[in-house]
């Protein structure tokens, strides 16, 4: 199974985020740009063009799916999207992949400053 | 006035995009055009170029149509003169006629040569297509 998660590796920033942003719950498209900006305190501005070309390219990979509307009163232009298992998967694996960097980042950048301080 | 525009930016994108996420993208113009419409102008323009060039790939076929035609009109040009030259040498020239009999059988293969180019080119990148599509279906099968 890692084997087949890892075509998908690494995950450009914009699918990271859009992945992200479906992990808590299913959104609109306009909703996801909203968390998105929310999750990297407004650095990461996605435009509608970029959320929906990578949409459709995780909708193709069958990462993403469409999820039911909330309310009979919602606009109908809404359409919400949501997170498929195998989606999940992959985030997970991603995580799992940045950690691993970022306590190997965290480990070589220590050195200097300890061998500073001592 | 920026509405119409983003619009008509959308009605641009290619139609099977356009179709799928066309409603939404205007739905989030009329949400978020208050926050800064040039960003999303420029998103849409970047977006339009994006569909067209990378997604559709219709580049490609431009670009063999256009390599064909250079090839081709080489090919042709170096085959046109060096028959003229053959004739002068020959002493066998007598008027244009020849000459332009000869400009048009080339330019019919040359046409010929080059539609036949792109239909190949055309049929490769279907049944490449077909194939990815085949193996993707297949990957996702088997989880």
């Amino acid at each position: 199974m890692s084997d087949d998660l890892s075509q998908f590796l690494p995950l450009s920033p914009a699918t990271l985020h859009i992945l992200l942003s479906l992990a808590g719950e299913d959104r609109h498209g306009y909703g996801i740009m909203q968390e998105v900006l929310r999750q990297s305190e407004g650095q990461y501005k996605l435009g509608p063009g970029t959320l929906y070309d990578n949409l459709q390219k995780l909708m193709n990979q069958a990462l993403v799916e469409d999820a039911p509307r909330r309310s009979g009163d919602d606009d109908p232009r809404r359409r919400y999207y949501r997170l498929t298992r195998l989606g999940r998967k992959v985030l997970t694996a991603e995580i799992a992949r940045l950690d691993t960097v970022v306590r190997e980042a965290k480990l070589h950048l220590r050195v200097p400053t300890t061998r500073r301080a001592v | 006035m920026t509405r119409s525009l983003y619009r008509g930016l959308v009605w641009l994108h290619p139609r099977a995009f356009r179709s799928e996420f066309g409603d939404e993208m205007l739905w989030i113009f009329d949400e978020a055009s208050a926050f800064g419409a040039s960003s999303l102008l420029t998103d849409g323009v970047i977006s339009l170029l994006r569909q067209w060039l990378l997604r559709t790939r219709v580049w490609t076929l431009a670009a063999a149509t256009a390599g064909g035609i250079l090839q081709v009109s080489l090919g042709g040009a170096v085959m046109f003169f060096h028959g003229r030259l053959n004739l002068h040498r020959a002493t066998l020239v007598t008027s244009d006629v020849p000459a332009t009999e000869e400009l048009l059988h080339i330019t019919v293969w040359a046409l010929a040569a080059v539609l036949a180019m792109v239909a190949a080119l055309a049929l490769w990148v279907k049944s490449l297509n077909g194939r990815r599509l085949e193996r993707l279906a297949t990957g996702f099968a088997r989880r």
